[in-house]
């Protein structure tokens, strides 16, 4: 659609007047296309290089879903052609269970079309705005549909040209034809401007590389524009039970929420929809919420003002409810990040931790994984990058950040894993600069509530108890490590004294027979026994030290915790006075 | 070779075969390897009042085989003694950059070699000398001297008898060993010694027949002099009774060089009495002189921060605490400026040596 065109649309319902009817169903007609437009950055299709990452999001999170649904082992393929200046093609393409005639519109041409809103349940695809989103900004850059070949495990394969009619938010399909080649599977090609393919760390390839690290059981291919073709092979055969959909509640209940549920209750009265709809919501609660709110429990639930739910999450905030629930969270599994990360990182050591759920803000359960992987192909290399003696590349730490098994790539620095990460002290872990070490570190976060810092949602919020959380698993993670990489430290320390002392053994030899008229073979014979018995002594004292460290608690660390977070807090009551001090003067 | 080893030769290797024999008894124990050598730094020297020179006080250090930090040091250390035992037995002597050549040699397995500069070996052989307490002449190594002297005496050497009253332009150059048994001193007959920093200027006085005229000699170490002129200065003060005056750029390096002559340095601390001369005198230049012979100020220089620096350091020096040299300091830093001996030739090619030195000299106007 032309702007000019839609120009004048909105000028004639000004011409219309001030019918309230009228304004409504224009408004209707007009809200997606206007909420598309007016709101691309919250959708992620800001900055060409992150509207291409969010595009190629938007399919694989769409394949990867559909396929775990299906209970298929997931076989997808992404191309990026490019067609010219900003300007390209994306082609995806899975061996899920397809679409149907009916179902390929509403997957490709309706925005907001998915049941993923308002939902307590974790899952993959909470950023974006799901394929339609790609047909609709394909649509309004380049003019042109979004084609889709799709074909079940029944019914014929079909080839389909979608748009999306932004008035209705209506899928348009075109040329819909059968193929006579048999198909299973869902391919999808459509072409984009003002989007931009760059090798970055927030490209579509660092994408699909950590994509397939958190689902290790996807078989994912790339083919860049160049034509390299990178391929992340499947490591597990196993596909991940579905997380499941839990109650929402109380204490992680929102107005709005409550709202939306009693429209759709079947219960009669507010209490009986509360203690139906909401987790760990029983009679002794609704019998404390009755003497906290102004109006009748007994009402019938559709009838609920805003005001009534807005006295009911009040309410709930002063009951002491049960911890939420935690059995519906699916955390990829510490053998699963294992094989993953192995296969697709390379590094020479890695140790994962998947820790036992726990709930933030009172009510959302969630979980957390880290990984960390050291040595070999762990960490990143970055572009003019300092060498080594050896004249390799110095590797850099990389920071691989999961909400709900998906890759974040965006607004690394508010994110509390990046927090996390760089709060440990990874000096007391053997590791001495931890922004130059081959280091891969690895957290995923999951919960049926993701806090994102922004609309972007591409940052976690820093919880306390998520922060916690993450700090507990990073240092057991970072103790296991520290082990590996002292021991190795000592070993490599070792070899390297025994190297030099031997070396420099036989010069001294023949001085000291020069010296003394004494024959040199016994000497030099003395001294390397010598050496030997003196690495021994240093060695017992190395174990010693060590040993202590293979004795600290859990408890231990957490004890610490505690105090660096009051450090912390000091440093910043401290920065704060001075602050203020600061203005003082001025 | 089949001259025969003297005495004193074997009495010097000796000493270094005991050095041996101790690491010997070491290693046979099963014990690390350690040789011990006195402290060559700041903090192990000081100024002895009774001989008026510096002195190597008796901190001990270890030299540990088995400690990384020391390992390639401690090889080294027993290469230069092997080395400098078996020069001796062959009665040869050799140069400090001849022992650097005859022990450089890549260790076998490795890319390393024993030595990768000169100046690893020259440190070691100061340690060696330092700690057996004996001369590097007396180990038979010299050092490349460069210094010039010229004047009223004449020297024997060997079969060679010089007058240095007959040295051209050039001056004699004073070789490395000026030990009695080697250089011998005869029909001296000037007064004093004037020993200037610069070689330049030296060529200036000798070109004027300074020495000729004012009936002295003169010498050069050619900025900061080696051994050799240090040692013949002290011979030819201690033995003839000449007084020693030093001419040096009125600037930090310069008061250095003059307190090296005067009481010896810290790096070889441990031979000074027989290096330095603590009767010599600073005749100048002074920045006292600028404004008593009216030197015009654009040939000063501006003092920078490591001048600076240096002269704090040096005001805090024991042997620098008189009055006067306290005051030179104090001067030159209020004034901030410095000035080179050749500035002295704006007023003239001839101005040192006929006319500022002959009245210093006269007013006897020195620093002591």
């Amino acid at each position: 659609m032309s702007e000019e065109k839609k120009d004048a649309k909105e000028i004639s319902i000004e011409e219309k007047g001030n019918n309230a009817e009228q304004i409504s169903k224009e408004f209707k007609e007009h809200s997606v296309a206007e909420f598309f437009k007016k709101n691309m950055q919250m959708l992620g299709l800001t900055g060409k290089i992150k509207a291409m990452t969010t595009i190629v999001h938007e399919y694989v999170t769409n394949s990867l879903d559909a396929c775990e649904e299906a209970k298929i082992l997931p076989d997808i393929e992404v191309q990026i052609n490019e067609l010219g200046n900003e300007h390209y093609e994306i082609i995806s393409k899975d061996n899920g269970p397809g679409l149907t005639n009916e179902t390929v519109g509403k997957a490709f041409g309706k925005l907001l079309a998915g049941t993923k809103f308002h939902r307590m349940m974790q899952m993959r695809g909470q950023q974006g705005i799901g394929c339609s989103g790609a047909t609709m900004l394909s649509q309004i850059t380049t003019g042109r549909p979004t084609k889709v070949i799709t074909g079940t495990e029944t019914g014929k394969a079909i080839s389909v040209e979608i748009t999306i009619d932004p008035k209705k938010n209506e899928p348009k399909l075109a040329n819909l034809t059968e193929l006579k080649k048999e198909f299973k599977g869902t391919a999808v090609k459509s072409q984009f401007k003002g989007v931009k393919y760059v090798n970055s760390e927030q490209a579509p390839l660092e994408y699909l590389r950590r994509t397939a690290i958190a689902n290790p059981h996807a078989q994912i291919t790339f083919i860049d524009p160049s034509g390299v073709k990178t391929v992340f092979e499947r490591t597990s055969k196993i596909i991940p039970k579905k997380p499941l959909e839990m109650k929402s509640h109380p204490r992680g209940i929102t107005i709005d929420e409550i709202i939306t549920l009693s429209k759709r209750t079947k219960a009669r009265k507010v209490n009986s929809f509360l203690k139906e709809e909401l987790d760990r919501m029983g009679d002794k609660a609704v019998q404390d919420l009755t003497k906290m709110v102004s109006f009748d429990l007994n009402k019938d639930p559709k009838q609920l003002e805003w005001d009534e739910a807005e006295e009911i999450v009040k309410g709930f905030q002063k009951i002491d409810f049960i911890a939420p629930r935690t059995d519906g969270l699916r955390p990829i599994g510490e053998e699963r990040i294992k094989k993953s990360i192995l296969s697709i990182v390379t590094p020479e050591f890695l140790e994962v931790n998947t820790r036992k759920p726990q709930v933030y803000a009172g009510g959302f359960p969630f979980q957390i994984e880290v990984g960390v992987a050291w040595g070999g192909g762990a960490g990143k290399t970055v572009s003019n990058a300092e060498k080594d003696e050896e004249g390799r590349a110095v590797r850099k730490i990389e920071i691989m950040r999961f909400a709900n098994n998906a890759p974040l790539l965006f607004d690394s620095g508010g994110c509390a894993i990046t927090k996390a990460v760089q709060s440990i002290e990874w000096k007391r872990y053997g590791i001495r600069d931890a922004e130059n070490v081959a280091m891969t570190v690895f957290v995923n976060m999951v919960s049926v509530h993701i806090p994102y810092t922004s609309a972007g949602k591409q940052a976690i919020s820093d919880e306390d108890k998520i922060m916690e959380e993450m700090r507990l698993a990073l240092m057991d993670v970072g103790r296991k490590i520290y082990r590996y990489v002292g021991f190795k430290k000592r070993e490599e320390e070792k070899q390297k004294k025994r190297k030099l002392f031997n070396k420099y053994a036989t010069e001294v030899a023949i001085a000291v027979s020069e010296l003394t008229g004494k024959p040199m073979k016994p000497i030099e014979q003395k001294l390397l026994e010598i050496i030997i018995k003196r690495l021994k002594i240093e060695e017992a004292k190395d174990a010693k030290e060590q040993a202590k460290w293979e004795n600290v608690s859990e408890e231990e660390i957490e004890k610490e915790y505690e105090k660096t977070k009051e450090k912390e807090v000091k440093a910043k009551k401290k920065k704060k006075t001075k602050v203020k001090n600061k203005g003082d003067e001025e | 070779m089949t001259e025969k080893i003297s005495k004193r030769d074997k009495q010097v290797m000796k000493s270094l075969e005991d050095v041996g024999h101790e690491i010997f008894k070491q290693i046979q124990k099963g014990d690390n390897p350690t040789y011990e050598l006195p402290v060559r730094n700041l903090n192990n020297v000081f100024f002895d009042e009774k001989s008026k020179t510096i002195k190597l006080g008796d901190k001990k250090s270890e030299r540990q085989f088995i400690n990384v930090a020391h390992s390639r040091k401690f090889m080294q250390t027993m290469l230069v003694a092997a080395e400098i035992n078996k020069v001796i037995r062959e009665s040869a002597t050799v140069s400090i950059r001849d022992l650097y050549y005859a022990l450089k040699h890549t260790i076998a397995d490795t890319n390393e070699n024993t030595f990768e500069e000169q100046g690893e070996s020259d440190p070691i052989i100061e340690d060696i000398e330092a700690s057996v307490n004996l001369l590097r002449e007396e180990l038979h190594l010299s050092a490349s001297s460069k210094g010039v002297i010229a004047g009223n005496m004449k020297i024997k050497d060997g079969k060679d008898t010089i007058d240095l009253t007959k040295m051209g332009s050039g001056g004699w150059g004073v070789p490395s060993n000026v030990e009695p048994d080697r250089i011998e001193i005869k029909d001296l007959k000037a007064e004093y010694i004037l020993f200037i920093e610069k070689d330049a200027v030296w060529k200036r006085f000798n070109e004027d027949n300074f020495w000729k005229k004012n009936n002295c000699i003169i010498i050069t170490g050619r900025g900061q002099p080696s051994r050799a002129e240090r040692r013949l200065t002290q011979r030819l003060h201690k033995e003839f009774n000449l007084p020693v005056y030093a001419l040096m750029d009125a600037d930090p390096w310069g008061m250095y060089i003059y307190s090296v002559i005067k009481q010896g340095s810290i790096s070889l601390s441990y031979s000074e009495e027989s290096l330095a001369t603590p009767a010599t005198k600073f005749i100048g230049l002074t920045t006292q002189d600028v404004e008593t012979y009216k030197i015009p100020k654009e040939v000063t220089i501006k003092l920078n921060q490591g001048d600076v620096k240096r002269l704090n350091e040096m005001k805090n020096y024991p042997w620098f605490k008189k009055k006067e040299w306290q005051n030179e300091f104090d001067n030159m830093k209020k004034k901030n400026y410095k000035l080179e001996l050749e500035a002295l030739s704006r007023k003239g090619i001839r101005y040192i040596t006929e006319t500022y030195l002959p009245k210093k000299m006269k007013e006897e106007d020195f620093l002591p």
